[in-house]
């Protein structure tokens, strides 16, 4: 056997007589159909040539296939063919042809595409209402039922969201204070104003910083991790076997989530919060002398403690969207790979922009409260 | 008479008898548990081959060292009389292609429709321009059996048996001489795994495929399997005509064969 070749002859009336040899198929490792159709296409724009196929030793379709291309997808009395071959052309011929393409311009496109995405964010609305008075129907249930609490899951919950995200949110905070204590000082020190770092890192970490610094860590860390957790369990049918075991998937999936993290997010506020200031209080002191023991003691004379509630109220709201947002996205996955990574970006997007939102609301509400 | 001559280098020989898998000595450890002592194992040109054992004796495992998915802890597979491990990467690749491989589950992209799947591998080779890929794709559709409307499906929306047979005709796409089945009938009614195994055979025939398959489904082995081998014991004990397993003195084939006798019989 040997890979596809061709021998052209040329008549006394100047016709072309095309006779090819060899494997016409991909089991010829050496074939390239692309050079052999680039090299054919002179005989084949000649209507006049002459091809014969008696010699082909094997032909597939991918050979086939190329050649009809050629041809102008039909067979003539210039082709002569072995009759195997003609059995596989003919089936060639006879399939389906590729649908053509509209190329008309349609004006009305944007149009629909604006009222399309409205539809959309409206159904996401409705169905995240939805899942958030299913949430608030499992919790008066439990209150009837306080037996059937998820507590493993809730507890697992808090672990994952909560412990393993300590070291991360240290880390980050205590950098962010360093960096941010660093520039204050630079800019307060050539006012004299050196005393005032306490009230600026005070205030704008605890009321502002620890509890969003904490949101947006938690929203890319665990709200990822939850969503693909929940779209995985939807692709592999899980959850409709939690639910043929009578186990409300709201119960025993959303909520000791949100629950979760709703509960320990508060907690994770004050230790973002704590490693900020931490992270200034050392650049105060490196830049501006001011000690350890002076900074902390300072700090609640400078900043009212009612700062510290709304902290950990933000917290507990923060929490809140996260995981529920991270839920209704893992809830709406379709089993294939493109919705899960789809859902998963929209939702730690959603989240971190919802928090944002919410924080912007609550400054607006608490504007005459601790400062 | 003008002449334009063109000549590729010679293509390899293949007499009616190659060997085209050739698995030497293997050997597989995971941890402390041995899978494979010396396995061998020959697959010869336009065989079908069953690969058999009880389930957990590494069957599946051999079928991976085989197409190149994981390497054997001593020992050499020969795909085509070459090891796919020591080869640089563009003959590597041209090997791969000489076999097409059906996951257990279809292992279809589930973000590409079933007309994107099967034209997938035509697409890789960079050979062909989009109308000959659609006529192929059509071609590989029909031989498989399914409608062209079919093809805009994608594969969450189509059934465990269609997702199979889209498998093969992504297998099939590239012309492979050696077809590799991981379960071929598994989680298809007996009705749809029957018309299965009869589209295996017919696409054997008209396309000259060496077939390679592991199944722990009777009916599947007896109605396509032509040769049988065997594994047990972390090796090959008998690799041959299925009928032959009959005059085989071992305790694991004797039980075996009781099984799929009543169905040889029923042939």
């Amino acid at each position: 056997m040997a890979a596809a070749s061709f021998y052209v002859a040329q008549d006394d009336q100047g016709r072309h007589h095309v006779q090819l040899f060899g494997q016409w198929s991909l089991r010829a490792p050496s074939n390239d159909f692309a050079k052999l159709k680039k090299s054919l296409q002179p005989l084949f724009a000649d209507t006049f040539t002459k091809w014969d196929l008696l010699a082909v030793e094997q032909l597939d379709a991918a050979g086939a296939s190329t050649l009809l291309s050629g041809w102008g997808n039909k067979l003539d009395d210039n082709i002569s063919l072995r009759p195997e071959h003609t059995a596989l052309f003919n089936t060639l011929i006879g399939l389906a042809k590729p649908p053509t393409k509209k190329t008309e311009c349609d004006w009305f496109a944007p149009f629909v595409g604006i009222g399309k995405g409205v539809l959309h964010i409206l159904h996401h609305f409705i169905e995240f209402t939805r899942l958030l008075f299913s949430l608030l129907i499992e919790i008066a249930y439990l209150f009837r039922h306080p037996q059937d609490f998820p507590w493993r899951e809730f507890s697992a919950n808090v672990f994952k969201s909560g412990v393993n995200a300590l070291p991360v949110t240290a880390l980050l905070g205590f950098m962010i204070g360093v960096v941010m204590g660093y520039l204050m000082s630079k800019q307060l020190h050539t006012f004299g104003a050196d005393i005032y770092i306490v009230n600026i890192l005070g205030l704008s970490i605890i009321r502002e910083l620890g509890p969003v610094l904490m949101a947006v860590l938690v929203a890319g860390r665990s709200g990822s991790a939850m969503t693909a957790q929940i779209g995985v369990m939807r692709v592999t049918d899980e959850i409709d076997a939690l639910t043929t075991m009578g186990i409300s998937r709201i119960l025993r999936i959303v909520l000791p989530k949100v629950l979760g993290l709703t509960f320990v997010a508060p907690l994770l506020v004050l230790w973002t919060s704590g490693w900020t200031l931490a992270g200034g209080a050392f650049a105060s002191n490196m830049e501006l002398g001011i000690s350890f023991r002076f900074f902390f003691d300072y700090l609640p004379l400078v900043v009212e403690p009612i700062n510290l509630t709304l902290s950990l109220i933000k917290g507990l709201m923060f929490g809140f969207v996260v995981a529920l947002v991270a839920c209704h996205f893992g809830l709406r996955i379709k089993p294939n790979t493109e919705s899960l990574s789809n859902s998963t970006t929209s939702s730690v997007v959603t989240a971190i922009s919802g928090v944002i939102l919410v924080n912007a609301g609550f400054a607006i509400l608490t504007r005459g409260i601790g400062v | 008479m003008s002449k334009d001559f063109i000549q590729t280098r010679a293509g390899d020989n293949s007499p009616s008898q190659e060997i085209i898998c050739d698995v030497q000595n293997v050997c597989t450890e995971f941890d402390d548990n041995i899978v494979h002592h010396n396995l061998n194992l020959k697959v010869k040109h336009g065989d079908i081959t069953a690969l058999v054992g009880r389930s957990g004796c590494g069957k599946t495992t051999l079928l991976r060292h085989i197409i190149g998915l994981t390497k054997p802890k001593s020992g050499n597979v020969l795909l085509f009389g070459e090891n796919l491990h020591t080869m640089e990467r563009v003959a590597q690749r041209r090997l791969m292609n000489r076999f097409g491989v059906l996951f257990q589950q279809g292992a279809l992209f589930s973000a590409l429709s079933v007309f994107d799947n099967i034209a997938f591998p035509l697409r890789e080779l960079k050979q062909f321009d989009e109308t000959i890929i659609y006529q192929l794709v059509m071609h590989k559709l029909a031989l498989v059996e399914l409608e062209p409307r079919d093809a805009n499906l994608l594969p969450a929306e189509i059934s465990g048996g269609m997702v199979k047979r889209v498998g093969l005709a992504r297998a099939l796409a590239l012309e492979p001489e050696l077809l590799v089945l991981d379960e071929p009938t598994a989680g298809l009614d007996p009705d749809r795994s029957h018309n299965f195994i009869d589209l295996v055979k017919q696409l054997k025939k008209s396309l000259g495929l060496t077939v390679l398959f592991v199944t722990h489904d009777m009916d599947t082995l007896a109605s396509l399997a032509e040769r049988v081998a065997v594994l047990e014991d972390k090796h090959i004990i008998a690799d041959c005509p299925l009928r032959e397993l009959a005059e085989i003195d071992h305790p694991f084939i004797i039980n075996f064969f009781q099984s799929i006798r009543s169905r040889l019989e029923r042939l």
